[in-house]
């Protein structure tokens, strides 16, 4: 049954994108997404979109990929779309419907907006398939760093996450197996008022808390039997090495926001 | 057929690159009355056909029937399968929420729509049956009770139903040896007097293999055999191929058999192999 | 066997634990208990349910500190602070859950753990779980995640994280009773050599006397108090003890009991399968 679960978007694979240090990936990304709202005009947006395109071939992530990820703001881009096309006055009548017209500058900038989310959408998408969930928190753990001077405890928080993670799937398949458990008692939680139904969640819910307790105590116990202490100085399997491409790479991603700025298009 | 299904295929996550197969292809039956044990080791498929069992997971292909019907998706019909099919969790304390032991005994009951008398009635007729007949039990919070009580607790908060069908998933794991006899002799009682359809899931065969009339073993998802007791147990070789380790007292008798003595080798409990020796022994002694 | 005294890793001097938060009137968990344990042992440590065992394994792992009495390890008492982490590399600790202890998202990080608290240098780290990795066959499972294994290996992962570690001792706390049949050989097969082969001494808690069997040595507690220690034939065929404190002895003993309330003539210290198969083919024993 485990094996029916799985974490996030990652796709297992070894393409450069796969390989790029996560500590590099999280501000090349913010780097593109300043690009995205940087672009003024639809030929830049577009040259983004094919450009994360190729990046997936990159990564050879299926298309299928592409689609699923896309699906959820679909209501929200064709939201948009309507919008724009039918309130945003400026231009040439494109179409009439009674009251209602559809001109040329509603149609640009419903594009404008739609290509802007849907690229930014596929190049966070990337960087989530191609980096799994704990180095991408590793990564991000990176940046909080700092923040320990003001009292936030950073790497304690990366392991608090990275446990997370790890347990997820383990709390998925608990959840699971005693709901499936409660209905073979004749549980409902499908039917009845929100009222009525969070309070039919009980049987589910303080199982739950009380196995999770359970194995955050039995965790706890494990960490400190192999020597784990809070604040202590810890070392890693993985050295995070940032490799010269990875320079390179935030480097290119700088020049170009830099030109994109300059250019103003 | 009593209790079956035909063909039944079940793939978590379908359509994905994780897609995999916890049955495939399966069609097996039990009788009415009958005991059967499933065995198979650990992600063989026994949680998930047992589950099906019950209408909790939906067949990616095939079908599961009860008394002459297929279990479908009809709300209506599945509640009146899980009326008559009591299915006992592994770990099954591990899914108690009650203030009390009369509470955790009642769910079942209380949600097929029982009268709160009805109800009244099971749950104390429940707690004799598995043999926990304090009344001051019922009122006692369910986390209070040591770990044997617990699992008798939640095997009677499935026999409240009154169910004409027991299937239980691992109900010895990790009790300790008292507690595991009073297991077999709940069961075999439930079985033998009151004509309950029983089937186990299990993967550690010791004493239990005497009660069973039937056997079904599952492996990677397949039906590899299915039939009575004695003739399964009989596939030493074939049962040790897949894992799956035999009664230890078997091991005696079947190295006694290597040795020349004529002992049946059908064993499966210490009070059979302490029998059989007996009537070698005496038998040799004419 | 060499008759050269062994070095003694582990010693618990006049043990008495009391969890606190328990009524007055109740009795401790452990209520004086005196242990020696040395290199290379393979000490069972039987006892029903409430009897103490899991109290005392994490007090010799310093996971719990002793109401009165010490326990030293390698000489070094486990109330010292400073020396906790050696007390914790010195006895690495296996517990009944496999899913409860794995802590990393993959099986090499989670060998991993234990070196990276004592802060070694990534390339060290990168040696010590290959080589461990190679010594339990772990290798082909490095980049897995934990829910995609099975109980065995992931009782064996756990065990490879305490290896690295280099330790003289490895705690068991139940480690198989959460196991099928093949992933329980898979695991004893594995502490069995490294008892063996790396002269690990072992602490195994069970109360499956077909492991117990396989120690060198069997302590049992009753009641957070030692009744009984000796060498397993001994122990596991006392079945009047046995099944005083709720326990069994093997189904050898068992059945060779059975027999002999039946009137067999049997041997009294019948333990293993081949002793009763031995017995009962070799003469007449109806008296």
């Amino acid at each position: 049954m485990s094996r029916s679960i799985t974490l996030g978007h990652y796709l297992p694979g070894n393409s450069v994108i796969h390989q790029m240090n996560p500590r590099i990936k999280v501000p090349v990304l913010i780097i593109i997404l300043a690009m995205l709202f940087a672009f003024k005009s639809i030929p830049g947006l577009l040259a983004m979109l094919i450009a994360v395109l190729l990046l997936f071939l990159v990564a050879r992530v299926p298309f299928l990929y592409l689609l699923k990820g896309l699906r959820p703001i679909l209501y929200i881009a064709l939201f948009a779309l309507i919008i724009f096309l039918f309130f945003t006055k400026g231009g040439v009548v494109l179409l009439r419907l009674g009251p209602l017209t559809v001109e040329s500058d509603g149609l640009e900038e419903g594009l404008f907006v739609i290509i802007r989310l849907v690229t930014l959408v596929l190049f966070s998408l990337l960087l989530t398939l191609t980096t799994t969930p704990l180095s991408l928190t590793h990564g991000l753990g990176y940046y909080l760093k700092p923040l320990s001077r003001i009292g936030l405890p950073a790497e304690e928080v990366v392991m608090i996450m990275a446990i997370a993670l790890r347990f997820i799937p383990t709390l998925i398949e608990e959840s699971q197996r005693l709901m499936r458990a409660q209905v073979s008692r004749g549980a409902d939680f499908e039917s009845g008022s929100i009222f009525s139904k969070a309070k039919n969640l009980t049987p589910l819910i303080v199982p739950l808390f009380v196995s999770a307790f359970r194995r955050a105590d039995e965790l706890a116990l494990a960490m400190e039997a192999r020597g784990y202490r809070l604040g202590a100085k810890r070392t890693r399997l993985h050295e995070d090495l940032i490799k010269l491409q990875d320079w390179l790479v935030l480097l290119i991603a700088l020049l170009l926001l830099a030109a994109v700025i300059y250019i103003n298009i | 057929m009593f209790i079956g299904t035909d063909k039944l295929t079940h793939t978590y996550m379908p359509g994905t690159p994780f897609a995999s197969d916890a049955l495939k292809s399966i069609t097996f039956s039990l009788e009415q009355g009958s005991f059967t044990l499933l065995i198979g080791s650990s992600g063989s498929g026994k949680t998930t056909l047992i589950q099906h069992l019950n209408g909790l997971l939906k067949p990616t292909s095939g079908k599961v029937y009860f008394d002459g019907k297929s279990i479908g998706p009809d709300k209506s019909a599945l509640l009146s399968v899980r009326r008559r099919i009591g299915l006992v969790f592994q770990m099954p304390e591990d899914q108690f929420f009650s203030e009390t032991v009369f509470d955790e005994i009642a769910y079942a009951p209380r949600n097929l729509g029982l009268t709160e008398n009805k109800v009244e009635e099971n749950v104390i007729k429940a707690v004799e049956r598995v043999g926990l007949g304090h009344k001051d039990l019922l009122d006692r919070h369910p986390f209070q009770l040591s770990a044997g009580q617990k699992r008798l607790v939640a095997f009677a908060a499935v026999l409240s139903i009154e169910p004409e069908v027991l299937i239980l998933d691992e109900p010895a794991a990790s009790l300790d040896p008292a507690g595991k006899r009073m297991l077999f002799d709940l069961l075999s009682r439930l079985n033998r007097t009151e004509k309950i359809t029983v089937l186990v899931s299990t993967h550690h065969l010791d004493e239990i293999a005497a009660l069973a009339d039937n056997l079904v073993v599952l492996n990677e998802g397949r039906l590899k055999m299915a039939g009575e007791a004695k003739e399964i147990l009989a596939r030493r070789t074939e049962l040790q191929d897949l894992g799956l380790a035999l009664p230890q007292v078997t091991e005696i008798i079947d190295e006694l058999a290597v040795r020349g003595l004529p002992v049946s080798t059908d064993i499966y409990s210490l009070s059979a192999a302490c029998k059989e020796i007996i009537r070698l022994k005496r038998a040799d002694q004419e | 066997m060499a008759v050269l005294k062994a070095e003694t890793i582990i010693e618990a001097k006049a043990l008495y634990y009391s969890y606190a938060g328990e009524g007055e009137d109740s009795s401790p968990a452990l209520n004086g208990v005196d242990l020696m344990i040395d290199q290379g042992e393979y000490l069972a440590l039987l006892g029903a349910n409430g009897s103490g065992k899991t109290t005392l394994l994490k007090l010799l792992n310093a996971l719990l500190m002793p109401s009165q009495g010490e326990v030293l390890v390698k000489g070094i008492s486990t109330v010292e602070a400073q020396q906790l982490e050696l007390v914790r590399q010195t006895c690495g600790m296996i517990f009944q859950n496999p899913d409860n202890q794995i802590v990393a998202t993959t099986v090499e990080e989670d060998i991993a753990f234990g070196l990276e608290n004592l802060a070694l240098p990534s390339k060290e780290i990168r040696r010590r779980v290959d080589a461990v990795a190679k010594r339990l066959g772990l290798t082909h499972l490095l980049q897995h995640p934990p829910h995609l294994l099975s109980g065995g290996e992931k009782q064996r992962t756990a065990i490879a994280g305490i290896l690295a570690m280099q330790p003289a001792c490895i705690l068991m706390d139940e480690p198989t009773a959460m196991l099928d049949p093949a992933g329980r050989f898979e695991v004893l097969k594995t502490v069995k050599d490294l008892n063996k082969v790396e002269s690990l001494a072992v602490v195994h808690v069970t109360h499956d006397p077909a492991e117990a069997v396989e120690a060198d040595r069997i302590v049992v507690l009753e009641r957070g108090r030692i009744v009984a220690d000796g060498k397993p034939e001994e122990i596991l065929t006392d079945l009047k003890l046995l099944h005083k404190l709720g326990l069994q002895g093997t189904v050898a003993a068992e059945l060779a009991d059975l027999l002999r309330q039946e009137g067999l003539n049997l041997p009294a210290a019948i333990m293993l399968n081949r002793e009763l198969v031995e017995s009962l083919c070799s003469s007449e024993q109806i008296s």
